[in-house]
Formats: structure tokens, C-alpha cells, sequence
């Protein structure tokens, strides 16, 4: 009997690998106007963007109310007796808080751990990929865990931004306010650190950006899982996942979009690399 | 006269107070003799400034010996250093005073070997000591000082006026060690300001009051005279000091216009508006008592407004501290223009220091704004040639932690602020700070102070001049015109981007014309055209 792996839609993981690893993705809510839409279920990130070209005021987002996790659980239940849970980073999302609510309110006997990633998009898809495909191997939960403790400090992300307004308006901007304002037209690449988002650097043009995030993945000596991920751009992250996969030819590069939640809070033209691995 | 033996540190006090006194009424001469007929970093008046200091501080000494005058002189010296030559001459002063120490007066001889040790001090002060320069003019003058010294006389006077004239020499003498020199058809502005304070050093010993009064400094001829002399002033700005003084005068049969004239030989920044019978005015004056004791017998004095600007300048300055973010690492940047300063605060520099090309802020300045940021390592932006060595005297004056990311231009300033890394150390930053400058072309376009023959090119006055890094090639009538000439001179096919910061004499109508031109003529770039607002440069423009 497997383990049940769960995560929420803020991983950015494709259906087409949930469904290939048996991971339960439990999507979030994004909200525009009077229309609520699930995540990647309701609507596509394709759908999304053209809504929010469309759409006069910016969008919101929600997590699922808590039944939805206690039902998605207790589903589970009836296939395994023990699941892991590997949330968003809770200083980002209020996710992983619902995640661990929902355990209480479960109706089937289970045994569920829930692990903060203090990642999010696909720095925690990658962290959820390598737990979902140990567990396909039939590890146990209290090996999985140890294995995904470990694999928290061994993920990372860069993301060029096209604009830094929505994640302004959306409250997430954190310390990436630095780099509000900016008189000159720059790309920010921001990352997360310690579980919240930080502004690592600026570039003065596009091409730019993309070299920083090809630099970003060649700095490490050792790649278990990347993933290259855009929102808008696919032909720009195709070549960037192209030139990365000549550098590391072995290495299986998941090619992602932003969820539309994410999107809600990124924008469009957002590019971003996602790696497990270690460095020097 | 009686020969001088040895002179006393009050002696050599007044001596430099006098030399100071006589630099000044060649000052404007000195800034007149730029290599570049650009607006530029005033030779003369920094000097200046740096003798102020260098005398004002000497005031302070503990006690009339020779060696605590000395050490007085090179901390003034050092903490009211301007520019390159501001600098140097606050290495000269720093020598004088390491070979002056525990002396209570000085031979001949011993003048001798404390210029010779000022030499010393100074060529070891540059990682890049170039010859035909203010180093040559003390070199020399060091050598001639000792050579007297040793086989004609020990005497003070005689010394110093073989130290003068072997100087004089050595000035006329520049233009033959520096190429560019003698193609502008000048002497080097450092080394005639060195030479000036020697003469007037000389004049003191002599007693020679009189022509210390009267005369004028002797302003070294090259062998190649000016093709068109035309001494052009540019207004330095100075951080506000003294007074500022407001009043209005009632009375009958006032002159505004007499009265402005007046006015201007007792302070700056004179506004007198008014008529006949009523007049307003507006100065900053170091003495406010004198301005009144001057207009009070002319009617009847009111709204009398004295503001200390010392104290306003204080005040503007702790209230930056409150309220300033603490970083780790603090960014002092040097930028000149309204639009630039945007530019930098808005990228992430934690404190502006007004200054550049016409504008060299002193050692003092930049010291100021270390002191005041919240962070215990601070990164300095210089951002000029010339103020890139003032920087480097900060680390020396203070506890925090100083690296100088040597940029000469403002674009290489943008680039090293955006290489910025918050996560990293400081010596990191530094690192990646200096490699993204090296990445950067400077563009700089501006009018010609004078007209001149340069580089192969005839230069008339008021004519655009444009210089890619720091090497002037292109001249012509329209600064549009010239950006483009200079901007044929890069591989566009091979740059990015490219950033046009337009001067305060420039409209945005004409700088958005010049990007659209270079947008329509290479598609891969990415033009921004961003009001920089800085004075006399009408374009400044980024290649990365």
C-alpha cells in the first residue's frame, strides 16, 4: 500500500505528472468579480491570462474552504492508511494552516503529515515530484518524510518578473519591495529565502534575465529535478529549457506554467527555473 | 633682508594662510586650464577649498611648534580634499607633516627633506602616478630644494625660492611629459596650483606684504600657446554655508541695482528686487553684520530673517539619518541632476551626495554621508574621475567599513548599483559591483567651454563635444547629431541596451527623437530615454 502524496495548485505541477505520479493536487480559488474558478480545474493558465487582459479589476485568490480538504482526505483514506501532505510555505499562503485544520476534521481513521515546504511553485513541485515518485517505490511515510526534510534546503528558485505590481497588489511583495519604483525599465529576479520572497537581483533587459536564470541552474554541481516554467512566453522558456538541457543532458526538465492563482499574484510574463540539487 | 635660519609653526602657518590668500586670485585661472573644454571638475577651486581647510584647521594646532602646525595642516588637508588635486596636495601636506613630526622649527635643510618626503607621500598615494603632472611640479621642486640645501645655502628663503623657481620650470615643462596637455595648449592645472602656493609662500618668507596685496599670481605660459583663450567660469556649487540673510529697506532714492553690486562682494546667492523706495534682499553671507552695518544708513531695516545654514544643513542631515532603512550594506552615491538622483535613490542607493563633473565633493562630504547611513559597511559610488580618488580617503577617517566601486561615469554607476546582490557580503557585491561597470560604455555629450584642437579635432566654443569613455571623439553643432556620431563608433548590433539620460538643457521632444532614431535602426535594442536633469552634459548616454 502506497502513500498518498497531497499538495496544493500553488506547485505549479502539470496534471498530465500528478496523474503520471498519483499526486492529489487540491486547488486553490481564484476570484474574478462574482465568478469563482478552481485552479487548473475551472480554468487553464491560457484561460486565465486572456480573462485578465479582459478583466477590469485584478483578481483574487482564496484557498479551498476546509471541507474540500477533509474530503479530499478522507478519499485518500479509503485507497491507504497513511498520506503526506506537502504544503506551500506558510508565510506565503494560508494553505499549509487549512492542510493541517483539515486532519482534525477527517471522518476516516488515517495517519496524514503535513510538511511546510517553504517553497512555492515549482521549488516545491520538485520537492512533491521527488517524495510522489519514492512513494510510487513503495518508501514508507516516516522515510518520505525524512526524505523530503531533506530535500527542503536542497531546493531553490529564480523568476524574472515582468512587473512587480501584482504582487504588490496582491500583499505578497514582502522584501522584494526594494525593488519598487524603479526609474529604469529592469527585470527583477526574485526568489524565496527562508520561506518568503526575496529580490535577488535586476537586470537591464530581458535577455539579460534569462541568462541570470540559466546562470542561476548551471551553479549547481549536482541536479536530481529542474523545471523550467513560464506564464505567457512558452517559446522564450522552451529555448531556456533547450539551452539548459544541453548543459545537463541526463537531467529530466519538467516544463510548467504558473497555476492561474499564481498568475494572479505574478502577472504575465513571468519565467522561471526550479532545481533540486546541490551546489559545489 | 636678513637671512632666515629656521622658521616656527606659526610662521609656517602664516606662510600657508598667505599662499592660500595668493592661490585664490589665480583660481579661476587654474579652472580655466582643463585639458577637455568641458565643464569640469575646477582644478583651482578645489585646491582652494583644500588650502581653506588645510588653513582653518591649522588654527586649531595645540601649540606653535612646527610639528603640531603640521599635523593640524594635514588633517585639514585630508578631511577638505576636492578632487584629484584636492587629494594630492592632502598627500603632500600628510608628508610635510610625517617628516615635520616632534620638530619645533625647521632648517632650510630640513624643509628640504620634509618636501622631498611630501614627494615621496604623494607618488605613493597614486596606484598610477602619471608623469607631467602636479607629482612632476613636486618632484622637482623637492629636488631643487635639496640640491640648494646641500651646496649653496641652508637658509629658509633661499631654499624656498630655489623650490619655487625650480617649480615654475617644472610647469612650463608639462605639456613635453603629457601628450594631451600639449595638444590643448596648457600647463597642468595641478601643478600650477602647486607652484602658485609655493610663490606665495615665498612671498611671505620675503615679507613681501605689498605684492602679496597687489599682484597677481604668474600663471605658467606652455611652449605651445592656447590656440583661443577664453577663460570660462562655471558656478561651483557649494553645500550652503554661513548666513542666509533676508530684509527689506525702506528709504528714499534707493539703487537696487548699485546695491546688488555691493551686496556681491559680501556673500552669495544675491537677490536684491525692489525700487526707489522699497527693496528686498536675499544673501548668503558669512558675516550677516557686516551686510547690515552696510545697508543700515541707507532707510529704515525690516523682516530681518538670519538663518544659520550650518545648522539647516545639520538638521537636513540628522533628519536623513532618522530616516533612513537600516541595511547591511549602505550605497553612498555621487550624482549630479534631479532625474539622475531618481535614478540612483529609486535602484537602491541608500544616500546621494550632490556632486560631479562642475561639482567635487570634499572628503568631508562623502565622510558625512558614511557617517549618517544606518549601516556599518557602506559601498561609495564616486561616479567621476575625479572624485573617485576623494572617495578613497574615506576608510581612512572613519570606523565603518568602506569599499569604493571606482565608477568614473554615471552610467557605470547604474550598472554597478543594479549588480547589487542583497544577499550577498559586501566584498562580493563589491566584485560583482566592478565587473558589471567594466560591462558598460559611457556616452557623454556636451558644449565646449573653449575653443581648442583636441584628439584631431577643431573644437569652437559653444560647440557639442562627445566622448566615449572618457576619450573624446566626435565634435559638431547639434548634440543629437553628435550621440549618434559617437554612437556609430560602438558595435550597436552587438548592444542590448542603451539608456539616454537628457540634461536639464535638453528637451524630452529632442532625447525621444534620438532613441526612436537608434530604435528604428537596431531592432534587437532596448531603448529608454529617462530625464537625468544634469547640468551642462546633454546626454548621458548607457551602452551594455
Amino acid at each position: 500500500m502506497t502513500v498518498k502524496i497531497v499538495t496544493d495548485s500553488l506547485g505549479d505541477i502539470s496534471s498530465d505528472v500528478a496523474r503520471e505520479l498519483g499526486i492529489t493536487i487540491i486547488p486553490l480559488n481564484v476570484l474574478f468579480g462574482e465568478g469563482i474558478y478552481r485552479d487548473g480545474v475551472d480554468l487553464t493558465t491560457e484561460q486565465f491570462y486572456q480573462k485578465l487582459l479582459k478583466s477590469k479589476a485584478l483578481p483574487t485568490t482564496q484557498i479551498a474552504s476546509l471541507g474540500v480538504f477533509v474530503q479530499s482526505y478522507d478519499k485518500l483514506a479509503e485507497e491507504s492508511d497513511e498520506i503526506l501532505v506537502i504544503a506551500n510555505s506558510r508565510k506565503i499562503s494560508a494553505s499549509h494552516e487549512a492542510m493541517v485544520q483539515a486532519v482534525e476534521k477527517m471522518k476516516r481513521p488515517c495517519r496524514v503529515e503535513v510538511i511546510d515546504s517553504q517553497w512555492a511553485v515549482m521549488a516545491q513541485g520538485l520537492i512533491v515530484i521527488a517524495a510522489a515518485k519514492a512513494a510510487k517505490k513503495g518508501v514508507g511515510i516516516d522515510e518520505l518524510m525524512a526524505l523530503t526534510k531533506k530535500n527542503i534546503p536542497r531546493a531553490d528558485i529564480r523568476m524574472a518578473f515582468d512587473s512587480l505590481t501584482y504582487l504588490e497588489e496582491g500583499g505578497r511583495i514582502g522584501k522584494a519591495r526594494a525593488f519598487l519604483g524603479s526609474r529604469l525599465k529592469v527585470t527583477p529576479i526574485l526568489g524565496i529565502r527562508e520561506g518568503e520572497i526575496f529580490p535577488f537581483s535586476r537586470e537591464h533587459s530581458r535577455a539579460r534575465a534569462i541568462d541570470h536564470l540559466y546562470y542561476f541552474a548551471t551553479s549547481f554541481s549536482h541536479i536530481d529535478e529542474m523545471a523550467v516554467e513560464d506564464a505567457t512566453t512558452p517559446k522564450e522558456a522552451d529555448a531556456l529549457a533547450k539551452r539548459l538541457k544541453s548543459q545537463f543532458p541526463k537531467t529530466n526538465i519538467y516544463r510548467t506554467m504558473v497555476s492561474p492563482v499564481i498568475g494572479a499574484h505574478v502577472g504575465p510574463r513571468v519565467l522561471g527555473v526550479a532545481v533540486l540539487g546541490d551546489r559545489g | 633682508m636678513a637671512p632666515t635660519k629656521s622658521i616656527n609653526g606659526q610662521d609656517l602657518q602664516e606662510m600657508f594662510a598667505a599662499a592660500t590668500s595668493w592661490l585664490e586670485k589665480s583660481s579661476a585661472d587654474i579652472d580655466a586650464l582643463n585639458v577637455f573644454p568641458v565643464p569640469d571638475g575646477d582644478t583651482g577651486t578645489n585646491m582652494l577649498l583644500t588650502m581653506r581647510s588645510t588653513v582653518e584647521e591649522s588654527q586649531l594646532a595645540t601649540d606653535h611648534g612646527v610639528s603640531s602646525v603640521a599635523k593640524a595642516m594635514a588633517k585639514g588637508a585630508l578631511v577638505g580634499a576636492r578632487g584629484n588635486s584636492g587629494v594630492i596636495l592632502s598627500q603632500i601636506f600628510s608628508g610635510l607633516s610625517q617628516a615635520l613630526d616632534g620638530k619645533d622649527d625647521i632648517t632650510g635643510k630640513e624643509l628640504a627633506d620634509a618636501l622631498t618626503k611630501a614627494s615621496s607621500v604623494a607618488y605613493a598615494g597614486l596606484s598610477n602616478p602619471v608623469e607631467g603632472t602636479i607629482l612632476t611640479v613636486m618632484r622637482e621642486a623637492a629636488e631643487a630644494a635639496q640640491a640648494h640645501a646641500a651646496t649653496v645655502s641652508d637658509d629658509v628663503v633661499s631654499v624656498v625660492e630655489a623650490t619655487v623657481n625650480a617649480a615654475k620650470e617644472s610647469v612650463a615643462k608639462t605639456p613635453t611629459l603629457l601628450p594631451v596637455l600639449k595638444e590643448a595648449g596648457v600647463v597642468d592645472a595641478g601643478g600650477q596650483g602647486l607652484y602658485t602656493i609655493l610663490e606665495g609662500s615665498l612671498h611671505y618668507l620675503k615679507g613681501e606684504m605689498e605684492q602679496l596685496k597687489l599682484r597677481r599670481p604668474w600663471m605658467v605660459a606652455s611652449s605651445i600657446p592656447l590656440t583661443a583663450k577664453s577663460p570660462q567660469m562655471v558656478g561651483v556649487e557649494e553645500v550652503p554655508y554661513g548666513y542666509c540673510t533676508n530684509f527689506v529697506i525702506k528709504g528714499e532714492g534707493l539703487n537696487p541695482d548699485k546695491l546688488r553690486k555691493r551686496l556681491e562682494k559680501r556673500g552669495q546667492s544675491v537677490i536684491v528686487v525692489g525700487d526707489d523706495s522699497v527693496v528686498r534682499v536675499h544673501i548668503h553671507a558669512l558675516d550677516p553684520g557686516d551686510v547690515m552695518s552696510y545697508v543700515g544708513p541707507l532707510g529704515t531695516l525690516h523682516q530681518i530673517n538670519i538663518r544659520n545654514m550650518d545648522e539647516q544643513y545639520r538638521d537636513f542631515i540628522e533628519m536623513q539619518k532618522e530616516r533612513m532603512p537600516a541595511v547591511e550594506v549602505a550605497i553612498v552615491a555621487v550624482v549630479v541632476g534631479e532625474g539622475l538622483a531618481n535614478v540612483f535613490t529609486s535602484l537602491g542607493a541608500t544616500f546621494i551626495v550632490p556632486g560631479g563633473q562642475t561639482m567635487n565633493p570634499s572628503t568631508k562630504d562623502l565622510l558625512q554621508a558614511v557617517d549618517v547611513v544606518a549601516s556599518e559597511k557602506v559601498i561609495i559610488l564616486p561616479n567621476n574621475k575625479n572624485i573617485v580618488l576623494t572617495a578613497s580617503q574615506v576608510q581612512s577617517l572613519t570606523k565603518k567599513t568602506i569599499e569604493v566601486v571606482p565608477t568614473t561615469t554615471i552610467p557605470q554607476g547604474v550598472a554597478a548599483l543594479l549588480a547589487f546582490d542583497y544577499e550577498a557580503d559586501m566584498e562580493t557585491n563589491a566584485q560583482s559591483m566592478n565587473k558589471a561597470k567594466a560591462a558598460v560604455k559611457s556616452v557623454e555629450v556636451t558644449r565646449a567651454v573653449r575653443s581648442t584642437r583636441l584628439g584631431g579635432l577643431d573644437i569652437k566654443k559653444r560647440q557639442a563635444i562627445g566622448f566615449l569613455d572618457g576619450d573624446l571623439v566626435a565634435v559638431g553643432d547639434k548634440p543629437d547629431a553628435v550621440v549618434q556620431d559617437v554612437l556609430a563608433r560602438v558595435k550597436l548590433d552587438e548592444v542590448e541596451v542603451i539608456t539616454i539620460y537628457y540634461g536639464d538643457d535638453t528637451t524630452s521632444a529632442e532625447a525621444e527623437e534620438v532613441g526612436a532614431t537608434l530604435d528604428k535602426q537596431h531592432s534587437q535594442l532596448q531603448v529608454e530615454v529617462v530625464q537625468g536633469g544634469q547640468p551642462h552634459y546633454n546626454y548621458i548616454v548607457s551602452v551594455e
